[in-house]
């Protein structure tokens, strides 16, 4: 009797213990949940990063510090002044505040490489806000002075250095604000065609096959460029468009003044009208009015008579001073026939842990389609390094098969790993062990994402040991440090490639190629009649690859006369005359002229300038002419014209005033018809971080900093994990008790 | 069918486990923040060796600014710069949108109630907080007092100026058993040099 009293008791004992156990874990799920919820979130939909960021977008602020939400963008106009192959861009965009709080926000936009935004003006509601170059300590200072009287300002920071940012704040409740920046570009000129992207997005796509393609002059006809889907057609496919629609209408114009008669004028993607306005000059429109800014709007032009030396001379009047603009495409038929000189080349591959992945394989790819292209009677060499060094050779060798089968097997072998030690591979690639042999030309190709950290060195090393060498850096992956392959390239003599995805190489090498193989154009000088130049940049000028035009800016003392373009072409030379009193005017030049002595400076460091001396002079020429730099930011000012005191209760019902000299027109007539308003997921606008209404202070003193979350949960996850250990520890002995009996 | 007994043998050796996993969660957030503070003294000596933003440990996203103690107390730890969000793991954090401190304006620096600033509750006003920079001499703060605020609606002013003052913060209340909204904030003002404050370095 007293067993099955004993058992039962113990089975009542057994069922408490599974209801308690039970009990604790699901509070402890739900505690668990809780204290995760101290850890920071996941991204959300909808949400971005600054760092996501890939094209251009005004971001507000949420309440997760680092996630933002992009403002409905209501309108973009394009504006491009093209003169030669400088162009100027306009870009006004109109975004809208959708939630009725006041926010802060940051304007992002992406710009090309080498690009720098000169030009800031916006109009958040009914205030104007315009930016102005200082130096750099003493942008910081107006802007901490400006924020002590109470006013509005910001400071414009490089978030990175394609990346244009600035912040925005106080933007009322449905307010609309438009942002004006201007920035400089340059043509890109390939196989006698020029090319200007402008970038309208340019995230991570898709590519269709088939991807259509327009020319300006017929509608809807197959582009006569032949190796345009070789250009990297960036267009998005249907299906990768967003749902929520924020890809809104573009419009896009450009004044072309190429210099020459161009032949035809294409835009790649976008059905285009052109307007031939005589002397060369032509007017592009889109055909169809406002596109969706889904693909990069890339227009190329060339010559109509591509045989005959084309030249094109343009001026510009600023301050009293003239600037000159020389762009001179040397007859192309010198490159295309002339004899193949052998070579001697050495190919440096970077094989350190940064290449691992996609831009090892397509290093090694590209290396081997090099070495595919070495004739009999060349010599080479293949050197290798992360943090340490091998050559395959301990010196250049003769391209016979043997020694290429031996190259390329010890590059199929390659491993990405390890650190980056670039600076004994660059000068065991710089020795010359024959630096007398005329008969063969000398380069050096240098494979390598550029992660690096010692570019003075570099640098130094390149000015130091290039002798008759001449560099061409290859930059591989995604986003290779091509602020220094370039400057590497510049420094060396050679041209600069960039293989971007494994589908480039082919493309990337055989430009490469024309530039290794055809004859480089040397010795190039300009001559001036006496006292007409001041100031002539890049100086001395570099050497042309096949299909490259001459490309030099000048401050003259007196614009009248003749210049004359010499250089050497192998043994023979080539010369052109051209007429000053020939150059018509354009926009830019100045700017450009700025930034190539701005450059050429900063790169006399290497050079053994003084660095106090450089830093006054490209100051000097930063503030003069209106740049940011290093020594320079932007630092935007309230510039809202004063309302006249009798006006100011009645400020916001008067219409705005805009400041001289603005011109928002293209956004803001846009015909609504036109605009698929952009909704904002209504879970997201919770999110949003109030910002603060500019007439309440003491609102703005009772919010103050968000302070973070400083609980762990620490304690209570000891607490927990010993309830339901317990928990789990009766329950077992409850068992066993029960089962014994 | 399933069987009872093994059900239930099952069900209580995963209790067990899951108890065992989340205790081991739970000591592994201190020693974190206990090892990460002796990883980082080595950092701090680098710093001011004049080394800028040296990274405790290559992968760190965070890099000490300064070294804050409380003699009164004998507690101290080396603070970090509020680059990453993880920073407050291992160990107080400067917050990004607040002024260098002893310069113009509010400093303020946050951790967790339940490791670094646990110290927090005992700090009376009057004693002296210092900060140990890179590139300046150290300072002492002298405790004025201490509130009690909402996170979202702090009061903290950064960014204007003002006179050089700092702010510790910590959740509150220092026993909860889960994260709240409330935070415990400590003012400090500039004391002078250390011969001032009674105190030598």
């Amino acid at each position: 009797m007293t067993s099955t009293h004993r058992s039962r008791g113990s089975g009542s004992q057994g069922g408490f213990a599974l209801v308690l156990a039970a009990a604790v874990f699901i509070v402890s799920l739900f505690l668990w949940a809780e204290a995760r919820a101290d850890a920071p979130a996941p991204p959300d939909a909808g949400l971005v990063r600054l760092s996501e960021m890939e094209e251009s977008a005004l971001l507000i602020r949420t309440v997760d510090a680092g996630l933002y939400i992009p403002a409905p963008l209501v309108a973009t106009d394009i504006a491009l002044d093209i003169a030669g192959p400088v162009a100027r861009a306009t870009v006004t965009q109109r975004f809208e505040n959708p939630s009725d709080a006041w926010v802060e926000g940051i304007y992002v936009f992406p710009l090309p490489a080498d690009a720098g935004v000169d030009r800031l003006r916006m109009q958040i509601g009914d205030r104007f806000i315009e930016g102005e170059i200082h130096e750099r300590r003493q942008a910081r200072r107006i802007y901490e002075e400006a924020r002590a009287n109470g006013q509005r300002a910001s400071l414009l920071e490089q978030e990175r250095p394609n990346m244009f940012t600035t912040s925005v704040a106080n933007i009322g409740p449905g307010e609309t604000i438009i942002v004006q920046i201007e920035y400089q570009d340059v043509a890109r000129l390939a196989d006698g065609t020029f090319e200007l992207r402008v970038p309208l997005a340019i995230t991570p796509r898709y590519i269709p096959a088939d991807a259509p393609q327009f020319v300006a002059e017929g509608r809807n006809r197959p582009a006569a460029v032949p190796d345009a889907h070789r250009i990297t057609p960036p267009l998005m496919h249907p299906d990768g468009e967003p749902e929520n629609a924020l890809r809104l209408p573009v419009s896009i114009t450009a004044r072309l003044q190429p210099g020459f008669v161009p032949g035809e004028i294409a835009s790649l993607y976008h059905a285009t009208l052109v307007e031939h306005l005589g002397d060369g000059d032509a007017r592009i429109s889109l055909a169809d009015g406002p596109v969706p800014a889904n693909r990069d709007f890339v227009l190329t032009w060339r010559p109509a008579e591509e045989d005959r030396p084309s030249a094109a001379l343009f001026t510009q009047t600023l301050n009293g001073e003239t600037y000159l603009l020389a762009q001179v495409l040397p007859p192309a038929m010198l490159g295309a026939d002339t004899q193949r000189r052998p070579r001697e080349t050495v190919f440096v591959i970077d094989n350190s842990g940064s290449m691992a992945g996609a831009s090892m394989r397509q290093a090694k790819q590209a290396l081997l389609s090099a070495l595919d292209r070495m004739q009999p009677g060349d010599r080479f060499n293949v050197i290798r390094f992360d943090n340490t060094m091998e050559q395959v050779f301990p010196a250049p060798v003769d391209a016979s098969r043997d020694n290429l089968d031996r190259a390329r097997r010890f590059v199929r072998g390659l491993d990405a790993n390890g650190g980056t030690e670039m600076l004994p591979a660059m000068q065991a690639a710089l020795v010359d062990a024959t630096p007398q042999d005329t008969a063969r030309v000398r380069q050096v190709v240098f494979l390598t994402d550029g992660a690096i950290g010692n570019e003075d060195a570099l640098f130094a090393a390149i000015h130091d040991g290039l002798g008759r060498s001449r560099l061409f850096p290859v930059g591989i992956g995604s986003a290779p440090n091509t602020y220094f392959m370039s400057r590497a390239a510049r420094a060396g003599r050679g041209t600069f490639t960039h293989i971007g995805d494994i589908s480039e190489v082919a493309g990337a090498m055989d430009a490469l190629f024309a530039a290794l193989e055809r004859p480089v154009m040397t010795d190039l000088d300009a001559l001036f009649p006496e006292g007409a130049l001041s100031e002539i940049w890049p100086a001395p000028l570099p050497d042309l690859y096949y299909g490259e035009p001459v490309l030099m800016t000048a401050r003259l003392d007196n614009p009248a006369g003749s210049m004359r373009l010499e250089g050497r072409m192998g043994e023979a030379l080539w010369q052109a005359d051209l007429s000053l009193s020939d150059a018509r005017p354009a926009n830019g030049i100045a700017t450009l002229w700025a930034r190539n002595r701005i450059r050429a400076i900063e790169e006399l460091r290497y050079q053994g300038a003084s660095p106090e001396a450089i830093n006054a002079e490209v100051l000097q020429t930063a503030l003069d002419f209106h740049l940011v730099s290093r020594l320079t930011s932007l630092v935007a000012v309230d510039v809202t014209p004063a309302r006249p005191a009798d006006e100011a209760l009645a400020a916001r019902d008067v219409p705005l005033m805009v400041p001289h000299g603005w011109d928002f027109e293209a956004v803001m007539n846009r015909s609504p018809e036109r605009q698929h308003r952009a909704a904002l997921d209504p879970a997201l606008i919770d999110r949003l971080a109030p910002g603060t209404p500019p007439a309440a202070g003491d609102a703005r003193a009772r919010e103050g900093l968000a302070l973070p979350a400083t609980a762990t949960p620490r304690e209570w996850l000891i607490l927990l994990g010993l309830l339901l250990a317990l928990a789990g520890l009766a329950w077992r002995v409850a068992q066993r008790r029960q089962s014994t009996c | 069918m399933l069987n009872p007994t093994l059900f239930a043998k099952t069900a209580s050796l995963a209790l067990i486990a899951a108890g065992t996993a989340l205790v081991g969660q739970g000591v592994w957030i201190g020693a974190k923040a206990e090892i990460a503070q002796a990883l980082l003294a080595r950092a701090w000596a680098r710093a001011i060796d004049g080394e800028s933003a040296p990274t405790p440990w290559p992968w760190a996203d965070t890099w000490p600014v300064a070294r804050l103690s409380v003699p009164d107390l004998g507690e101290h730890a080396i603070v970090l710069a509020e680059a990453g969000g993880e920073a407050l793991a291992f160990g107080p954090s400067l917050l990004t949108a607040s002024a260098t401190p002893g310069e113009p304006g509010i400093s303020v620096i946050a951790a967790h109630r339940d490791t670094h600033f646990r110290f927090l509750q005992h700090v009376e006003p009057g004693q002296t907080v210092i900060i140990e920079r890179t590139d300046a001499p150290p300072l002492a703060f002298r405790v004025t007092g201490s509130e009690i605020v909402e996170a979202a609606r702090s009061g903290i002013e950064t960014g204007n100026g003002g006179p050089a003052r700092l702010a510790l913060v910590t959740c509150w209340p220092f026993d909860a058993v889960t994260p709240g909204p409330l935070r415990y904030v400590v003012w400090a003002e500039p004391a002078g040099d250390l011969q001032t404050a009674g105190l030598h370095p």
